[in-house]
């Protein structure tokens, strides 16, 4: 008996030394990135893997989007069984600090990152800051952006010199272009996924904000002029499908299958659908030039919705994370913000400067063209009601679905979001 | 004698222990758990404050509450009877077919049942597309113009109901294919013998001799369908879900995306009460057409 005991000290102090000799870190990495980024990310972890082998080990799990995604990690780190690190939408980070789910972000880590507030740019940086403390890396910024036909913007006269389309700012000067596209034989001016109110919420903030509305101040949802900027916003998406020059009800895939196969000149959609249309264009399939610009001008500046993916630290209930780990899990961080460049070949914009800066950044199209709009970004509003998949979205989806395909007036659409924005406690 | 007979109740409560005790951990626990959640102001993660039955209170005022009630009645009424009607028809056609033609048959009515919801889901939703969707061809001439069911509130649960008899039909129809072969067929042929006609057959045996089981049909379909959340989360998803949401997924609605863990134990609360109910009234009437 006391032989086996003894055997079995032995075996385990050789096991204990086999670990600390080799005293890798295994990094519990949870993300949402399930589509073409998704892919992307993969590669960049696997690289990540290879070049710190025997070091650092990502164990990576790819989850579903959104809701599912959130409640997840909001249980899981309750009871301690949150992972080492994941990525996070900068919107949802009011949320998880309410409740307490996140690690901050010290100044201690970020040296350790090499990063800091200058390294990105101000909206960014705001987006993962919560009453002065920063909850989360940013990775890129997601905008939505316009999508257009060269060819057939070509053929309206709407190309201007510099190869980018002219003459698309203002309401008016919209609608005429899409008019005079359509006037050429083209079904539709434009296309975007009006099926969904919550995804037309990016449009119509991008344009609240473009006329200096505000969604939340000061605790009020949409007070005072808000609410006219607001339905001022919807009525411009909605006269899209009243007057003809944008399909009603269109799906997100549909959306996109309209502007691929020609029948509509343009197409707003996120950032994230480049790819989509990379691919295409390599394989040949496009048939057409195309590129993506910055939001056109409706109203009295540029202002585009946006969001980022960040990777997070969850506060693990009841487990503390070893000096180590955390040395670990920056590094893995650093390595995978680092890499910007191929991330952004997933459409994205990378958050640090000094990537968007690079020659090779530059030398993106359509990527470098749109970036120059992260001078103008707005986020959510930093309530624990909003960001993505949040109550707020499904106010909106309430709300606009009907209103931005002609069914409800612009005005009682958004009296009914202000209805039950305020009923949310 | 009486020693053997406690034996016996101590053997019987040995032997369903397992049972009660797995019951009592799965089930009886977090429903008691459930009930105490919907008196507090808990979040979706850890506990909240004791705040009485504020939760009820708000139940009865609110306007989404009501919509969700209504909307999960108005879809069982629209799939438990005619699913049942529509699987009963399917079943005494299949029934008059023979061999391997039966079978290639019964299997094309089946296979939609043994599709995953997400596969459903995609599949309608491309059938109803407003521009690409092949049951817009059927929709326009009548209408006048392409229409984005999922998003039309007077469409969707009919709509979804549609999809729903599609899909969980085959269940029905085996099992009345089973009720149906057990008939004998001898009591056809006397029948036929002494002039009845084909629906006085029908009227006077198949369907007294096929009652017990579709009153199961009946049953299973109804509290199925009184848990509906499945297609009418996926079919609403971004939509106008406020006016087409049924309880579970109200439920869902408060406690995951409102984070309200609380008022969402309140509603299922709800819903238990109304599943009590309505087994009830159905036990009731069911026996009462069975005893006459």
């Amino acid at each position: 008996m006391k032989g086996i005991l003894r055997t079995a000290l032995a075996a385990a102090a050789i096991a204990a030394l086999g670990v600390s000799a080799q005293a890798k870190e295994t990094v519990v990495w949870w993300d949402f990135l399930g589509g073409g980024d998704g892919v992307r990310m993969k590669k960049m972890i696997e690289d990540f893997n290879k070049a710190h082998e025997g070091e650092i080990e990502i164990q990576a799990t790819t989850l579903d989007w959104g809701v599912p995604f959130y409640s997840k990690v909001q249980t899981s780190v309750a009871v301690g069984e949150g992972p080492d690190v994941m990525t996070y939408h900068a919107s949802r980070i009011p949320l998880a600090v309410s409740q307490n789910i996140l690690q901050e972000i010290t100044a201690d880590d970020w040296a350790a990152l090499g990063m800091g507030q200058d390294s990105f740019a101000n909206a960014i940086w705001d987006a993962v800051t919560v009453d002065g403390k920063q909850y989360a890396v940013p990775l890129d910024t997601h905008p939505i952006v316009l999508y257009y036909n060269k060819d057939k913007l070509a053929a309206a006269g709407l190309i201007g010199d510099d190869g980018l389309p002219k003459g698309l700012n203002g309401i008016e000067n919209f609608s005429a272009a899409m008019k005079t596209i359509q006037d050429g034989g083209t079904k539709w001016g434009l296309s975007t996924f009006n099926a969904a109110g919550d995804f037309q919420f990016r449009t119509i903030y991008s344009l609240l904000c473009q006329q200096d509305g505000q969604m939340m101040t000061d605790g009020q949802w949409l007070a005072g002029d808000n609410i006219d900027k607001l339905t001022n916003a919807v009525k411009v998406v909605a006269d899209w499908v009243n007057d003809g020059y944008a399909p009603a009800y269109t799906e997100y895939p549909a959306g996109i299958a309209l502007f691929t196969s020609g029948e509509s000149a343009m197409h707003i959609n996120g950032v994230w659908e480049v790819p989509t249309f990379t691919d295409l264009a390599a394989k040949g399939e496009l048939g057409f030039e195309w590129g993506a610009v910055e939001l056109p001008v409706f109203f009295d500046h540029a202002c585009t919705y946006s969001d980022s993916h960040a990777f997070a630290l969850p506060a693990n209930a009841g487990k503390d994370m070893s000096p180590e780990k955390r040395a670990a899990v920056l590094e893995v961080i650093k390595g995978i913000v680092n890499q910007g460049l191929f991330w952004a070949t997933a459409g994205h914009i990378p958050a640090l400067k000094s990537v968007t800066d690079s020659a090779e950044y530059q030398a993106m199209e359509p990527n470098a063209t749109y970036a120059v709009l992260t001078a103008n970004m707005v986020y959510d509003p930093k309530s624990v009601f909003a960001g993505v998949a949040s109550p707020m979205y499904s106010a909106a989806a309430n709300a606009f679905t009907a209103a931005v395909n002609g069914e409800v007036d612009a005005a009682d659409a958004v009296a009914e979001m202000k209805e039950e924005l305020d009923g949310l406690q | 004698m009486l020693k053997s007979r406690r034996n016996e109740i101590l053997v019987a409560m040995v032997l369903i222990a397992p049972f009660v005790a797995v019951y009592g951990w799965l089930f009886i626990y977090p429903t008691i758990q459930m009930v105490r959640l919907s008196f507090t102001n808990a979040p979706l993660i850890g506990a909240g404050d004791w705040i009485g039955i504020d939760n009820y209170v708000r139940l009865f005022t609110d306007r989404i509450f009501k919509t969700a009630v209504w909307n999960t009645l108005y879809f069982v009424i629209l799939t438990v009877i005619p699913g049942t009607a529509v699987a009963l028809v399917i079943a005494l056609m299949v029934s008059r077919l023979r061999g391997w033609l039966q079978a290639i048959v019964l299997a094309a009515f089946f296979l939609p049942f043994i599709l995953p919801v997400t596969v459903v889901y995609l599949i309608w939703w491309w059938v109803f597309d407003p521009q690409f969707g092949i049951a817009q061809y059927i929709i326009e001439p009548i209408v006048g113009q392409p229409v984005s069911v999922w998003r039309r509130p007077d469409w969707f649960l009919p709509m979804a109901a549609l999809v729903t008899v599609w899909w969980t039909n085959g269940f029905s129809i085996l099992l009345f294919l089973a009720g149906l072969r057990n008939i004998s067929s001898e009591i056809y042929e006397a029948a036929a013998l002494d002039g009845a006609s084909r629906w006085q057959r029908f009227r006077r045996i198949t369907w007294p001799l096929i009652w017990p089981v579709t009153a199961l049909c009946l049953t299973i379909q109804l509290i199925l369908q009184l848990k509906i959340f499945d297609q009418v989360y996926l079919f609403s998803l971004g939509g106008r879900t406020n006016t087409t949401m049924v309880l579970v997924q109200y439920i869902y609605e408060q406690a995951f995306v409102h984070n309200k863990g609380g008022y969402g134990a309140t509603i299922a609360v709800a819903l238990f009460v109304i599943v009590v109910a309505v087994s009830v009234l159905q036990y009731q009437a069911l026996r009462a057409r069975g005893a006459r």
